[in-house]
């Protein structure tokens, strides 16, 4: 019966080219508007890493006086200053975490065969990579014992490894940061991070480092930060010792915490460490303020899905209703009119429910229709978005799930538009339109 | 088969109660032919919606092969109008997006039959109208009779037993319109029962059972069945 | 005369049809005036007047990667060289480059530490005697900075000792107007503000404080540098493809990266605003065509259904004039009630808007505006299928179809 209701579906669409036409348009328009920003919010508001989201924790701890606020929702500074952010990442527990902060060098070979050019480099501990579940293509991340040393060694991107060693396994080779001699002891495979969650600071979704060096040479080499760095008094800082014992926030510590024991435990022990920070005159607090906010809570907090978008994903479901109301009218009118035809159906022995279905799935055809061109329209929005912010190009996509969202949103839309149209028609007695027509 | 007692249909508008039907009381036997006329407004179309279960009724009982019909719920009379009742209109009441074959098909889509077996049945009809050869054409491809038989055909596609008929021949010219009755009246000898509404009287004549609704009553006209005259002078003596 | 009442008794009857162009209407009314309000919002934001020539300047960054030379020198050189280039009327060594989104701000006292007295929230920049012109920014009270101000740092104490701020930044540290000559501290040292400028935007335009901007006259030693150029609006697209080249030329063991566009620089900053205003744009042009075909299908829909009637109507002698009208009283009716209900929706949801996201709070000129434009649209998407019932043949009531 179905594929005879589709049958007749199509028929109807042919018999009405300009009305089914203007339906398809306007659920499709409809469509791929609200697709094109619920695909950027989707993608900005999506697990990055769904299977640690809930174990990863940042750290952030109040070290500052009563009253200082960091703008933040809850005045905790978003990072770390150096010396808690080291103190902590060098506790036993717990097992797995790691330090990091952003900066970058100048890249070259040492000789003129590549043209010196900028990269942003991480700073990191060795169990950055282990944690945020990278993958390698050669070697590994650097041992403990390079870490400790803080030997001068490194883990590239695919990319990078491309760009200065022909992709070749570039294990042992050697290349310059500004004129420091780094061994590479590890090349990533392709990491795609639509939300780089483990620092917001720098920008959501910007793109992921291609270098990654032990987070020990920071007082090493003295290295700057590229990302932000905030204070909340004056402080002298005249030289690089001067800034690692600062009370300025630009550091981070990601904890990985296996359970709500786990936390507990730790949130205990960083009130304790904050007791003692406080007795040692740094700051003046009433309380001791500290969070532990797993991925998605950290991505909620740090407002990663902007209000624009929230806003333009409201207006246009609500676009959407003023497209299903347009088509609810025009199928009112096509459907009474066809009302005749319904009286004949009855007659010869049509159930209200066969006649009931006879409509709903013609207003699915009109949907399919509809959302299959709306997934164009879409993508043609997401290429505007892409042209127009280049920030977020990664984001102005669709994945799958997006894509089979597009006609499944579309044909549910078009199903309630087309049900009170299709309860008239099959409700409506047969025998007054039998005698005339 | 059927049987009408005391069966009322009052319409109710706003003010004003209309009774299109009044006390109808009717006995059809397997195999009758039946001829109802009447002045237009009279309530014949009423009592042939009545009897297809297109309407419902406001009181009295009617029994459609003893089942009693007022108990039946939407779906039952849909099914038994699917099983038992063909219908034809004045209209013939195609469907015009559908051509010839497909038009015919459409009770027996309902009733849920295999394809190959819709092939074979739709094709009997058609070929018993006459039609067969025409079968891929769409209804407005074809003369009003030609309409017309495409409508008994499809009328008869189900093999009801019962066929009602609607003012069938009113918009054909009078060739055509014999043609048509010639095919009711093969249909009739081949078992199924019809009753057929019609201001035609001279159509009215060639059925063996005559019966006249008035007002919302029925005139029984069996009894001058054999004697043609006498039933036209009466008819007129009723209506006057 | 207009026959108001058949006409509402009608569309009594076809009630579900005209609810659904009313709750078009009235949520296209409530979308289109605040998507409209937002944008204005945003042009007005992104339009607004920074100090600055921003077609005229541009910036890069200098990365040196090896340490043993002498920085200050260096740069003293790099602006030589800019300078010489044809079409370059100024260049100078910025710490930070306005509208960049990349700067440093600090709050500014009114007395030393331990009473710090009240503080203004400020960014600033370090640059040399050549920043304002460079910056191509106007002083309206006080003097430009001479070489004797500026202070080339080479121990950490060494600083500036007086400052070219702005105006509004001025006024907010001093409100009684007695800020030039007048004396602000950085922590511990105290700086004397020598001149004002009219109007100099600092590095976040989303900043609260956008317009506090402080210009240090001071020259610092460090491995990155960043470097601003203003030229003739004209060279300055062949200026900048020069750059790269000349400062490799005189120093090859560096990286010139970020060579853009002060304009340029800005838009990137601002791109998501950009974004929101395009989409905006978009949504509400594509809302009004939906909105005006679906009126337009819909009165199609309502004319084939009474074909006859009016046939009828044309044979009994009612003029083409009268049929229009009727069509156009029908959806006059219809679209003033969607209206009402829309200029009410779009108050609440501009209320909405204001409270739940950072939005500011809806100016009802644009929902009346939006409302006469939303009546315009739907008079004319009426007006094309009425003309078409007009001509309706009188002799369509006779044929029985």
């Amino acid at each position: 019966m179905f594929f005879y209701y589709i049958d007749l579906a199509w028929r109807s669409f042919k018999r009405t080219p300009f009305v089914s036409m203007l339906m398809v348009l306007a659920i499709a328009v409809g469509i791929g508007i609200t697709m094109t920003s619920l695909s950027v919010y989707y993608m900005m508001a999506m697990n990055p890493i769904p299977d640690k989201s809930d174990r990863l924790h940042v750290v952030q701890l109040n070290t500052m006086d009563e009253g200082q606020s960091q703008g933040s929702s809850d005045n905790l500074p978003q990072q770390l200053t150096y010396r808690d952010a080291m103190a902590l990442y060098q506790q036993d527990f717990p097992e797995n975490k790691v330090i990091h902060m952003r900066s970058g060098f100048a890249v070259h070979l040492g000789d003129s065969s590549i043209k010196p050019f900028l990269e942003a480099t991480r700073m990191a501990g060795r169990d950055f990579f282990s944690m945020f579940n990278l993958e390698f293509q050669y070697g590994g991340a650097w041992s403990v014992e390079q870490e400790q040393n803080a030997a001068q060694v490194a883990v590239i991107s695919q990319s990078l490894n491309e760009k200065l060693f022909g992709s070749e396994n570039s294990l042992g080779k050697t290349f310059y940061l500004d004129d420091k001699v780094f061994q590479v002891v590890g090349v990533l495979d392709e990491w795609n991070l639509h939300t780089r969650f483990y620092d917001i600071t720098t920008g959501a979704f910007s793109r992921t480092e291609n270098i990654f060096i032990p987070f020990s040479l920071v007082p090493v080499l003295e290295v700057p930060s590229w990302g932000n760095t905030n204070g909340w008094k004056y402080q002298e800082i005249n030289n690089y010792q001067d800034r690692l014992n600062a009370e300025i926030f630009w550091v981070q510590l990601w904890v990985e915490l296996p359970n709500e024991q786990a936390k507990a435990q730790y949130g205990q022990f960083l009130q304790a460490y904050l007791s003692e920070q406080e007795a040692l005159g740094r700051f003046e607090r009433e309380t001791p303020q500290y969070a532990l906010r797993n991925v998605m809570e950290w991505l909620d907090y740090s407002n990663v899905v902007s209000d624009d978008n929230r806003v333009l994903v409201g207006l246009s479901f609500m676009f959407l209703i003023v497209c299903l109301a347009n088509i609810l009218g025009l199928l009112l009118g096509k459907f009474l009119k066809r009302a005749p035809e319904i009286g004949v159906r009855r007659a010869l022995g049509a159930r209200k429910r066969q006649v009931f279905a006879q409509h709903i799935v013609e207003v699915s055809l009109l949907g399919l229709f509809g959302g299959l061109l709306g997934i164009g329209i879409a993508q043609l929005g997401l290429w505007g978005v892409r042209a127009t912010e280049n920030y977020y190009s990664a984001l102005a996509t669709m994945d799958l799930s997006m894509l089979l969202a597009a006609p499944s949103i579309s044909i549910i839309a078009c199903i309630i538009a087309g049900l009170y149209p299709a309860w008239l028609v099959c409700k409506t007695a047969p025998a007054i339109y039998l005698k005339t027509q | 088969m059927l049987s009408m007692k005391n069966i009322n249909k009052v319409y109710q508008t706003e003010k004003v109660q209309t009774h299109a039907l009044r006390d109808f009381d009717l006995e059809v036997s397997e195999g009758e032919f039946i001829a109802v006329t009447g002045p237009s407004g009279s309530g014949k179309t009423t009592f042939l919606n009545i009897a297809g279960m297109l309407e419902s009724y406001s009181s009295g009982d009617y029994l459609l092969d003893d089942i009693n019909v007022g108990k039946l719920s939407d779906n039952a009379k849909a099914d038994l109008r699917n099983q038992k009742i063909g219908f034809i209109f004045q209209g013939f009441n195609l469907i015009p997006d559908l051509n010839l074959y497909e038009n015919v098909e459409v009770p027996l889509r309902y009733r849920g039959i295999k394809s190959a077996q819709r092939k074979q049945r739709i094709m009997d009809c058609l070929e018993q109208v006459g039609l067969a050869s025409r079968a891929k054409h769409l209804p407005q491809q074809l003369s009003g009779g030609q309409q017309q038989r495409v409508a008994i055909a499809r009328a008869l596609a189900g093999k009801p037993r019962f066929l009602l008929a609607d003012e069938p021949t009113g918009n054909l010219d009078s060739l055509m319109a014999r043609q048509v009755m010639d095919l009711l009246e093969q249909i009739n000898r081949d078992g199924a029962t019809i009753i057929m509404v019609t201001h035609d009287p001279e159509l009215a004549r060639r059925a063996p059972r005559n019966i006249q609704v008035v007002d919302g009553q029925l005139a029984d006209f069996t009894l001058y069945q054999g004697a043609p005259d006498m039933h036209v002078s009466s008819h007129a003596a009723a209506q006057v | 005369m207009f026959e108001c009442k058949p006409i509402f008794n009608s569309l009594l009857r076809s009630k579900a049809g005209a609810m659904m162009l009313l709750v078009q209407i009235a949520i296209t009314v409530a979308i289109v005036s605040n998507a409209s309000f937002i944008i204005y919002d945003r042009v007005q934001y992104l339009k607004q007047e920074t100090g600055y020539p921003e077609e005229s300047i541009f910036s890069f960054s200098i990365t040196s990667f090896v340490e043993d030379f002498d920085q200050l020198q260096q740069i003293e050189i790099d602006e030589s060289v800019l300078r010489g280039i044809p079409g370059v009327i100024n260049a100078v060594n910025l710490s930070e480059i306005p509208l960049s989104g990349s700067g440093s701000a600090s709050s500014i006292h009114t007395a030393p530490p331990p009473d710090t007295g009240r503080g203004v929230r400020a960014a600033y920049v370090l640059g040399d005697e050549n920043s304002v012109d460079t910056l191509g920014v106007k002083i309206i009270a006080g003097r430009n900075f001479n070489q004797e101000d500026v202070v080339i740092q080479r121990s950490p104490d060494q600083v500036a000792t007086v400052a070219i701020a702005s105006k509004s930044f001025v006024e907010e540290m001093f409100p009684d107007g007695d800020g030039l000559g007048n004396t602000v501290f950085m922590g511990p040292y105290p700086v004397q503000i020598i001149g004002v400028v009219e109007k100099m935007m600092g590095p976040w335009l989303k900043d609260r404080k956008a317009d506090n901007f402080i210009i240090f006259p001071m020259v610092v030693e460090s491995t990155f540098q960043k470097m601003l150029v203003r030229t003739e609006p004209s060279e300055r697209a062949s200026v900048m493809k020069q750059v790269e080249a000349l400062m490799l030329e005189n120093n090859g063991d560096r990286v010139v990266s970020n060579v853009i566009g002060m304009d340029d620089d800005k838009a990137l900053y601002n791109a998501g605003d950009m974004l929101m205003l395009r989409m905006l744009l978009v949504l509400i042009v594509v809302l009004v065509l939906i909105t005006a075909l679906g009126i337009y299908g819909l009165t199609m829909f309502n004319i084939s259904k009474r074909t006859k009637q009016i046939g009828t109507r044309r044979a009994l002698g009612a003029r083409k004039s009268a049929i229009v009208r009727y069509f156009l009283i029908e959806n006059s009716m219809v679209c003033s009630a969607g209206l009402l209900i829309g200029i009410v929706g779009a108050i609440y949801l501009g209320d909405a808007l204001l409270k739940a996201y950072s939005l500011p709070a809806l100016d009802i000129m644009y929902v009346v505006v939006t409302a006469i434009v939303v009546f315009c649209i739907s008079v004319l998407s009426v007006i094309i299928p009425a003309n078409r019932a007009a001509n309706i043949s009188p002799s369509i009531a006779t044929r029985s179809v």
